[in-house]
Parts: C-alpha cells; structure tokens; sequence
C-alpha cells in the first residue's frame, strides 16, 4: 500500500513536470506558415526595415502584417517565377487575404503596446529574437539542430525583469509604475 | 528568508508611508450630482457596453447574480401622497482605505498609484471575501462564463471591447473607473510628453449621462472640474486618511461622502439633492 | 529505503508519467491563433486605433446626434455626440443599446419568401434579384390593371430625405397611400399646438431656463419627445445657472421618473388633468394676473372651473390648485407642459389644449426663453387614423401593402384586431431588420439595414430652437444580406421603368442623399448661410461634424389666443373611460417603458436587464398598484392578478408602489412579444390587449388611457424580478438632502 502511494505521487509529479515542459519550452514551435515566408530573405538579403511592413508597430498596440497589396507592390515584379510568390498572387487574384498563423500570442487579459516599446526604442530583436536569421519564424533557439528555449518566454516573470531592470538601457531607468498591474492587464 | 519577507512587506511599506500619495502623479475621484441625476440608468447601460459585462438572463437576475457594475439606488419614503423618490447611482467608490483590499488573500485587488482600486482578473480566485468586506456592494461575481453560457452570443460578440477582457467563471470583478481610457489617455498624453488633461479621460456613464450629474477628474490638480465641483482646496490629502470628514474642507455645503463614517475614505464625492422639506444637514 | 527494483520501477513510472504529461500538454495545444491581414489597407484605419463616425439614433424619433466607435470594421460603442445640439454628448439607454440591434441574433439574415400558411411562420430563404422581381411583378400587374390605389405604404413616422424618395416613389405609381404610424406619437399635441398657437409642430420647450415647470403627465426624462435633450435641459435649470434652482411641478395619477425628480407630485385622478388646468387659468384670470383687455371674456368662459368644483372631481385641494396657479403667474419664466399620459386619454386634445392656455395666460411665455419657442412651421405629416387603414383593408381597398419599420400587430390596442383584417390583403410585404408580429403575417420579407449600416438624414423637429438636420452614414459593412430601405426603391423604381427612371434616376441611395444635399446646399448657399466654399467640403464637414445647424437662439412671435375661437376646444369635463365604475373599479393608465418604448426594445438584451427605474424590474412586465389598496385586498407583491377590462384580460405579477393612486393601476408597454427574437418572445403580457380602439380622428391617435379594469388574485405562477430588495433608507443617509431654503443661502 505504501509502496503504492510511493508510485502514485511519482507518477503525478512527473506527469506535472512532463506536461509543463511541454507546455513552457516546447509549444507552439514554429508553425508551417501558408507561405513559406523568409525573414532572412527580406530582413537580412534585402535589409528590409521591420516598419516597413509591420507599419503600425509605431501608431498602435498592434504591429500589423502586411496587406496582401503590399506584397504585390513589390512582388508584381520581383521573383514572379517563384512558386512560392505565385501562391501570393493567388491569394491576390482571388481577392482573399492569407491566413498567416500567430506565432507571438498574449492572453486575452494582458495589454501589450508595440507602440510605448518601439517608441522607447526597445529593438523588435528584443522579444522576436533575431529574426533576420530565421528562414521560418520560430520562437525556439536552436542548438546543434534541436529547438532549445524560447527566444523570449512572454511569460510576467520576464516582462517585470525588463520593466524593472532591462529598462535601464532604453530609458535610464525603471519603467514608471511598470509593476503596477494594470500596466499590462486589463 | 529575511529578503523574501521584506519584499513581500514592502508594498504595505509603501502604503504605510504617511503621505506616500503625494509622489504620485493623479487622484482619480468621481463627483456625483444628485440634484442633477435623474436616475434614468443611461449610465448602467453606457458602463455594460464598455466593459463587456455579460447579461445574465431573468434566471440568474432572480438570483442576484447580475453583473452590471454599476446601479442606481432607489429609495422610496413616505405613503401616498406624499411619496419621495430619490435616486442615487452606485460604483465602486475607489476607497482610499480600501476594506475589500485588506480581505483579499492573494492580493488581487489593491490601490495602484493612481488611486484606483484595481481587480487583477487572472489573479484572482473568487474566495469572495473582497465582496463581503465592501461596504458598498459593488463587486460582482462570475458564477458561470458567461460567454459559454450564451451571454455573447454570435453575432453580439462582434460588440466586445478589445481594450477590456471578458471575464470568465469564479472571478470577482467591479467598475474600474474605466481604467482602460485611462491607459488610453496616458498614452496619449505619452506621446506628446504632457500630464493628462483635465476632462481627457471619460468613462463611459459620465459620458453618457444626459443630465450631466456625472463628473471625472484628478483631485492632484486643485483647478479640476472635480476640485472645484467638490469645493476642495488645493491637496485635499487630509482626505486620504481614515477619520476623515469631506465637510471640514470643503467649501461646498452639497458635497458628502456616502457612508462616511465607515472610514473607507471613498474617492467618490456625491453632491447633495435639493429637496423640499428633508434636510440632512447636521445629521451626524 | 527503496532497493534497486523498486528504484527502477520508481524510475520507469517516473518517465512514463513525464512522457504521458509530455504528450497530454502536446494534444492539449490550442489552435494557432490567425493572422489575416488586410487584402488592401483602409487608409484612415489603423488596427487597435478606434474610428469614430458621426451618425443620428433611430430608437426614438427624437433624432439624438450620436458618434459610433469602430475598430477594424465593428461597431464598439455609441455615444453621444459632444457637439450635437441635442443629445449635448448624452445618450439614453436606448441610443446605447443600439449595438444590439446591429448585432442582434434575432436579425432576418436574407430575403425570405413565404412558403407555407399565413402567420405560420414557415419560409424560404431567396435572393434579392428574386425577391425584388416578386415585388417590382406585382407592382407592374397591379398599375396595368389600372389599380395603382391600392398600393399602401405605412411606414413610422420618418423624417428626413428618405421620407421625401418613398413620396416621390408613391408618386410616380400614382398612389396617394403613403402613411406612418407609430402608438407613441405627438399628433394630439401637434393639432393642440395649431389650436392655440396656430402652428401644426412641436415647438421648442425652454426647460432649460424656466423657474417653474408645470408638467401635466409630460415624463421627458425617460420617453417624451427628446429626452436626452431635456434631460440636460433639467440638469442646466436645477444646476447650470449660479443662484438660480428651477421648480418642478408634476401632475400625474402615477409617479413616473419625472415625478420622482420633481418637487412636487399633485395626484391628480386620472382624464381630469385638464379640468384641473382650467382650475389654474381661472384662477389665473380670476387674481388679476392675466391683464389682457378680454379678461372678462376669458373669466366667462372659464367660469364652470372654479377650484372649488374641480377640486372636487380632480380629487386635488382647492387651495392646492389656488397655490399653483399664484406661483406658476408670480414665477417668470413659467413653462406648462402636457406628456403622453394627458395625451392619450379619449379627449387629449382638449386636455392639451387647456395645458396649453395655462402658459398664454400667465403672462404670455410664449416667444420667450424659458417658455415655449413655437417651431418653425414643418410639412404635415401624413399620420393614419389606424381604424380608416383596416376599414380600407376589409373593403378590400389594399392589393398590396407594404411595411417598413413599423409594427402594427402588436402596437395596436387588441380591439382592433389588426391579424384578422390584414387576411384580405393579396400581398404583404415587410421591410424589416427583425421577425416581429407584423412582418411573420407578411408574403415577402425583405431585410433592412440597421440604422448602422445605412444611409439617411433626420430633420428634428421638436427643435433646440433652431433647425438641425442630422446625418446619417454606415459606420460598419452591413452584417448580413441585408438592404437599404432607400436601395429597395430605388431598385424597384429601375425594375418599373418608365416614369421612375426620370423621377427616382440615381444608382443607390447613398448617391439620392448626396445629390439632396448638394440642392439643400445650392440654396443656402444663395442665401449665404453656408460658409464652405464647394460643396464637396461643405459634404465632408456634414459627415465628419454628424450634421448642419446653426446656433441661433430663434425669438418666437408673440401670439394672441381669442377667447371664442378656444372655448370650443376646452375640455368639458373628465375624459371618458369604457367599463362602469361598479364592475371596473380600476382606472387603467398604460405608459411606455423607459427601455422598451412601443415595445420596438425589447429584443436587446441590455434593455432587459436594465432595471426599471421606479421599480427596479427586469425581463417582464409587472403591475402597478397602492400598497395599501393591496393589502385591502389581500394582494401581496409578487402574486400574479387577472387584469380585465370589458375587451381583453391579461396577467401578470403585481409591483407595490407608492407612487400610484389607489383607484388606479399602472402598467408598462413592451413586453408580451410573441414572436421578436429570443430575448423578447413570451415575456410579459401585452397591455394593449386591454384596450378599446378609440381613435381621435382629426389626428389619428390611439387613446391608451381609455378603458377602466378590474383584477382578481389567481393562483398562477408568474415572476416578479427585482433587483432592489429594499427601498428605505434606514436613517442611513444614503442620498443626503438640504432644502431649497439652505441652499439659497449656502450657495447664494
Ligand atoms: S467601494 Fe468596495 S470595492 Fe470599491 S474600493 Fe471601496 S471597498 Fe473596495
Ligand atoms: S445617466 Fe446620469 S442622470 Fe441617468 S442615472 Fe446615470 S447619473 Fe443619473
Ligand atoms: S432619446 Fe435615446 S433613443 Fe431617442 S434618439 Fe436620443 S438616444 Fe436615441
């Protein structure tokens, strides 16, 4: 009978442990996208700005994917041969947006502004990790080919670090009531 | 051992500081005219279509469970014909000695530094305390989500406020003062590298509110609508304190705090209705 | 301690459990949120950044200047338009809820067509192409068999360029059957205005500036006119003007909200509110305040109305009446105003007529600020005796009808039975956002815009003093297939051709009000009251400032009032009620409820879980009555009674309210929907079923005040949700008070 208990709150706490590795390390890795979209192509070949496509990330809490007529702005003459950017004119030609999959995803309950950062100038690299690196967007580091942590765990713990601490570089100091709750809550 | 405690003690530090307010950049307060509410309820419906609130339905409204955080208080004195009616809207008072936040046993609701008493959704844990220890009631609880249960139902969700959460089942939640515009005007203000102004921020049922018995405002800025409103002078910091009396500084004689004596020091300033033949002056 | 085998074991469960865990979390996964962008960016919207468009409410006719939230393409939130001269940045609970009839649950979603019995509610969804060519089919047969007459429109009472395109349509087919009709409506007050200040409007009530209100069953803070407009006009007399406090004095059987905020309450009895303002004109005239030349004319003609008898009959103190009338001519200003409750009983006209002279007499506040403002004078509306349309629809007049926004079914007293008579009618043809009573009976069911989605203006004619027209523009894309009112036309008049193409030549409506604007433009601009300088700006100004007025306090004309040409239009006595005092003990007042008006509100959830503001009940109706009437009778709160009049019986649970007379009771219009969308449907009782038809025919109003009732205690289940379980204070102090003496002296 001990023996038993023994076995079960092993068995519970490593259930525990397992499905929180899980869920903290590994989840949503990076998703297959509709297309296959390179960061590097745009953000390291072609040294596209972020804001070029992601143009609210200065006027609004939300950064923005670009619209499919900003794809085809440049894409109506660049790599047209491309299967890939033909995908895009599809999506163009039939008047249909392309249902790209989030990969950066906060609650419903927290309030988050690319705005205040981008305007603290916090680099986008900051939470997206180095993203001109990346052929598909991915939140895992990867080490010797296996996706090792999170390039940034957009879990509180480490929001409260760079509200309190990480601050400093960007604005000497610790962000003004940046631990008050309803700074990120809502 | 000795860090862990001192930072668990620290935010009761702060708030035990005399005068810690004074470092802090507004006093959100409310001025309540009764003699210009007509108790029409525009506000009730302004507040449930900013803030998500979900309708319950005729079952659980038998039960009291609505969810609207705010109501108007009816009193009905007297036998026909001489029958009084007076209406008085009820919210959250942000009390500066707050009893609910003393309840709260894992410190989801507490006093931030804009005087706002704040609910924190995904921390709490519905024990309930909170709501027994106002003395207003006005916390309302979550007993279902609601937006299962129908309350939103397609295409009424279309309707949701991005800018505040839908709450979901065992959670306590009450008025915030809008406190989502209030983020929205800082940011503003951010932007252009000013103080909010006076009258930027609105809530919605002041902004509703046809008879404009509604009023919002910072008590830091002596020259506020609700300063002058209220007849305050400039730091009316003596308000902040438990044992305190609205009548001893203010200048206007309408303006009183309800349930004064129960020492929550509400930030809500109500204003006194004109009325023939009742008078509560001197009632101590 | 553990041996080497139990240690793997503890092992082995140790990584299977991990593993388990591990995989759980991994089927656990929710799905990967989206990311659609936009195909081609709006250029003035920003994703998370709000939008905000000017538009006009359409809950009630008062014609509230609104401003509608929009983030990425919804509607968020309404609210008053800071700028708007008549809402003043307010909104009622109403203008709130109108997100919920955007986005409504209950909306009809496509044209429909109908496929089984009559009112059995069994359709069929079609296109629009197919439904319009039903309907522009029809039109065609009916005018080529030479029967263009028997084309009906009824509409509600629309103001606007709408009104003018529907006019126009009915025109060109060669109909004159183009009518409104609404139960809530003003054309008793309107034909009592012509008698006595020669003009068919409402005019413009100063309450804002008055000193004393004397308000005859008028509840404007919550349904009367413009509420939201004078609502803020009450918060500016009681509060707005430094060492000055206007009074109010309401005269109502039952308290209603505005009663509740006045100062005094006379319960008058109920159909002798007008007696009672003769009273106060006699005595008037009788003191020497009135200094006309025919004061001797007038004291003749009011001589039957001393105080003295009336107090009598009003049941009101004969010093009472006295007290009034010396403070209503001693006060100036002095505005006397007549509601829905004075209106609504069998000789509301004359009632009105009598509130009306009150304000003649007692120094002529007509023409000044803090009186009445007379309006200028505005087209007359084509308002329908409801009774000569159903005689028309028995005689077999009406081959087609069509609807739009108006619900006769259910907003007719039960008297009229209007189902059985709309069987005659070869083709029914409901133009409307929702399923209700009405629009189930109808053959053809094409689906509105909501005022949301559409296109469209409103002159306001209970005016702020001066003209305001308001537009209207889609703050969203429409939700579902639906169409504008204006566009059905339009297409129906392409699908005619003809005649229509040269009266009605636009492509859609949205261009029909552009082009209206640009003549409403054209002409002002000639008379140098516009200042921009192309009409494309003057456009963009209109829509970005939510419409066009101009503030300028308008000074009315005087007027005389001739003592012969009135006489024959005072009341004669207390208003007449069906059902003898012996069997019906019970005067019945009915009123509109706060949320649901005529019971177009009640299909919005928020609405029903307002509470009411005198009783604090939600999601149902719920009878009025004395407290101690109750107890007489044996009847607790809560128990459900049989309401009967000598034309219909109802039930529903009983509300204790001391602001009601015991001889009457009082019961709210708007719930008992049969058929209105989930929130609505089998709540409540329909009060309407109670009454007579009696109808004023010079004005086409239906009298709700005009029947007496009787109520027995039944065992049947009902429900009473309240919300306020107590209404005393305790010694509490809740709402602390000063009179009006110490507050002269503290503020002044
Ligand atoms: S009113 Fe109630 S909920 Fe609000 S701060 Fe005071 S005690 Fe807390
Ligand atoms: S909207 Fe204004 S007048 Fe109406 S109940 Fe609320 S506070 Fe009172
Ligand atoms: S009074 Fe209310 S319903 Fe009527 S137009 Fe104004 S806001 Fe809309």
């Amino acid at each position: 009978m001990k023996r038993f208990l023994l076995y079960l709150t092993v068995a519970i706490i490593t259930f525990t442990i397992g499905y929180n590795i899980n869920l903290i390390y590994f989840s949503d890795r990076a998703p297959e996208q509709p297309i296959n979209f390179s960061h590097k192509v745009h953000a390291a070949d072609n040294s596209i700005p972020c804001l070029y496509c992601h143009i609210y990330a200065d006027k609004s809490t939300i950064s923005g994917v670009p619209s499919v007529q900003k794809c085809m702005g440049c894409h109506k003459i660049i790599k047209t041969d491309s299967p890939e950017i033909q995908k895009v004119v599809s999506y163009w030609e039939k008047k249909e947006p392309i249902p790209w999959i989030k990969v950066y995803n906060l609650p419903d309950y927290v309030y988050f502004s690319h705005k205040r950062h981008v305007k603290a100038s916090v680099p986008c690299q900051r939470c997206h990790g180095d993203v001109a690196k990346m052929d598909r967007i991915t939140r895992q580091t990867v080490i010797f080919g296996v996706p090792f942590l999170r390039v940034s765990p957009l879990k509180m713990g480490w929001c409260l670090d760079c509200h309190k601490n990480g601050a400093k570089e960007f604005i000497g100091g610790p962000v003004r009531n940046g631990t008050d709750c309803w700074t990120c809550h809502k | 051992m000795a860090g862990f405690l001192d930072r668990l003690l620290e935010r009761f530090k702060i708030y035990r500081e005399p005068g810690y307010y004074k470092r802090y950049d507004y006093w959100w307060a409310m001025v309540v005219d009764l003699d210009r509410c007509t108790g029409c309820g525009a506000c009730v419906t302004a507040c449930q279509a900013e803030n998500n609130t979900p309708v319950v339905g005729e079952e659980e409204s038998g039960k009291g469970r609505v969810l609207n955080w705010m109501r108007i208080e009816r009193y009905v004195e007297g036998e026909y014909p001489d029958v009084k009616v007076k209406f008085i809207p009820v919210f959250c008072a942000h009390c500066d000695k707050a009893p609910c936040e003393v309840a709260c046993p894992v410190y989801a609701t507490y006093h931030n530094q804009d005087g706002l008493n704040v609910q924190v959704y995904n921390r709490c844990v519905g024990t309930f305390t909170c709501a027994t220890y106002c003395p207003y009631d006005v916390r309302r609880f979550n007993w279902f989500t609601y937006k299962d249960k129908g309350s939103f139902e397609s295409p009424l969700d279309e309707q949701l406020n991005p800018d505040v959460t839908v709450r979901t089942m065992g959670v306590m939640e009450k008025c915030t003062f809008c406190i989502q515009r209030i983020v929205a005007a800082k940011d503003r203000a951010k932007d252009e590298n000013r103080k909010v102004r006076d009258g930027e921020v609105i809530p919605a049922c002041v902004q509703s509110c046809p008879s404009k018995a509604l009023t919002f405002g910072d008590l830091n800025d002596p020259n506020s609508q609700v300063s002058k409103l209220a007849g305050l002078p400039a730091e009316p910091y003596y308000l902040r304190e438990s044992g305190s009396k609205l009548a001893k500084i203010s200048k206007n004689p309408r303006a009183y705090r309800l349930l004064e004596d129960l020492n929550a020091a509400p930030t809500i300033i109500y204003l006194k209705r004109v009325m023939k033949g009742s008078s509560t002056i001197g009632h101590e | 301690m553990l041996n080497r085998r139990d240690f793997l074991r503890v092992v082995g469960i140790g990584s299977a459990g991990a593993a388990a865990g591990f995989a759980l979390a991994e089927l656990n996964a929710p799905n990967p949120a989206r990311l659609i962008p936009y195909l081609i960016p709006p250029e003035d919207i920003i994703p998370g950044v709000a939008n905000w468009y000017a538009s006009v409410c359409r809950q009630c006719g008062a014609g509230c200047g609104i401003v509608v939230k929009v983030m990425e393409g919804r509607a968020k939130k309404i609210e008053g338009n800071p700028i708007h001269p008549i809402s003043k940045g307010g909104l009622c609970a109403r203008g709130q809820a109108g997100l919920q009839v955007l986005y409504n649950p209950g909306r009809i979603k496509n044209p429909l067509r109908r496929i089984g019995e009559r009112g059995k509610g069994e359709f069929q969804e079609i296109t629009w192409e197919e439904g319009l060519t039903i309907l522009s089919k029809n039109l065609k047969e009916l005018r080529d068999r030479g029967e263009g007459d028997g084309l009906y429109l009824l509409t509600s009472p629309i103001s606007g360029h709408l009104k003018l395109l529907l006019k126009n349509f009915m025109n060109a087919y060669g109909s004159s059957k183009y009518f409104a009709y609404e139960l809530i409506n003003y054309e008793n007050l309107r034909f009592a205005n012509n008698i006595t200040f020669g003009q068919n409007s409402l005019p413009h009530y100063d309450i804002e500036n008055t000193n004393l209100l004397l308000s005859f069953g008028a509840d404007f803070l919550t349904t009367w006119i413009s509420p939201v407009n004078y609502s803020y006009a009450y918060g500016h007399m009681r509060q707005g003007r430094p060492g000055l406090r206007g009074k109010v004095i309401q005269v109502e059987p039952r308290l209603s909200l505005t009663g509740a905020n006045a100062d005094e309450w006379v319960a008058v009895k109920p159909g002798t509110e007008g007696l009672l303002a003769l009273a106060i004109a006699y005595e008037i005239v009788e003191g020497g305040y009135y200094k006309g030349e025919d004061r001797g004319k007038w004291l003749a003609a009011l001589e039957r109305f001393t105080p003295r008898d009336v107090a009598k009959v009003t049941e009101v103190a004969e010093e009472r009446i006295i007290g009034i009338a010396r403070e209503f001519s001693k006060t100036k200003p002095s505005l006397a105003i007549g509601g829905e409750n004075v209106s609504s009983y069998e000789n509301g006209v004359s009632n009105l007529v009598a509130i009306n002279i009150l304000n003649y007499l007692a120094g002529n506040n007509i023409g000044i600020s803090g009186g009445i403002i007379p309006n200028r004078d505005i087209e007359k509306s084509s308002f329908i005796p409801v009774n000569s349309l159903m005689q028309d629809a028995s005689k077999g007049k009406i081959k087609t009808l069509i609807l739009y926004d108006t619900n006769p079914v259910f907003t007719t007293p039960g008297a009229v039975k209007v189902e059985g008579q709309l069987k005659n009618i070869p083709l029914i043809v409901s133009l409307s956002s929702f399923m209700d009573e009405t629009t189930l009976l109808s053959d053809l069911i094409l689906p509105t815009h909501t005022y949301l989605e559409d296109w469209g203006d409103n002159f306001t004619e209970p005016s702020v003093g001066y003209p305001v027209a308001t537009i209207m523009q889609p703050a969203v894309n429409p939700v579902f297939n639906t169409k504008s009112v204006g566009d059905i036309f339009i297409h129906l008049a392409r699908n005619l051709a003809g005649v229509f193409q040269k009266e009605i030549p636009w492509t859609d409506f949205g261009a029909y009000l552009q082009a209206s604007w640009k003549m409403v433009y054209n002409k002002h601009k000639d008379m140098k009251e516009i200042r921009e300088t192309t009409f494309e700006e003057f456009w963009n100004n209109l829509l970005s400032k939510g419409g066009w007025w101009k503030e300028e306090s308008q000074a009315g004309k005087k007027v005389y009032i001739s003592v012969n040409k009135i006489t024959p239009y005072l009341p004669k006595g207390p208003a007449s009620f069906d059902g003898d005092d012996k069997d019906y003990p019970f005067y019945l007042t009915l009123y509109p409820h706060s949320s649901y008006m005529d019971g177009r509100g009640a299909n919005l959830p928020w609405l029903q879980e307002l509470p009411d503001a005198m009783t604090s009940v939600v999601w149902g109706t719920w009878i009025e009555m004395n407290p101690e009437r109750a107890t007489t009778m044996g009847i607790k709160e809560g128990d459900v009674i049989e309401v009967e009049s000598p034309f219909g019986k109802i039930y529903a649970p009983v509300c204790l309210y001391a602001g009601q007379r015991p001889d009457t009771i009082s019961i709210p219009i708007g719930q008992g929907h049969k058929f209105y969308g989930k929130y609505a449907e089998g709540r409540g009782a329909n009060p309407l079923d109670l009454l007579p038809f009696k109808v004023d025919e010079r004005t086409g109003a239906v009298s709700h005040n005009s029947t007496k009732v009787k109520i027995t205690k039944t065992n049947s289940p009902g429900r009473l949700v309240k919300m306020a379980g107590w209404t005393k204070e305790l010694g509490r102090d809740i709402v602390q008070t000063i009179t009006p003496e110490e507050f002269q002296v503290k503020e002044g």
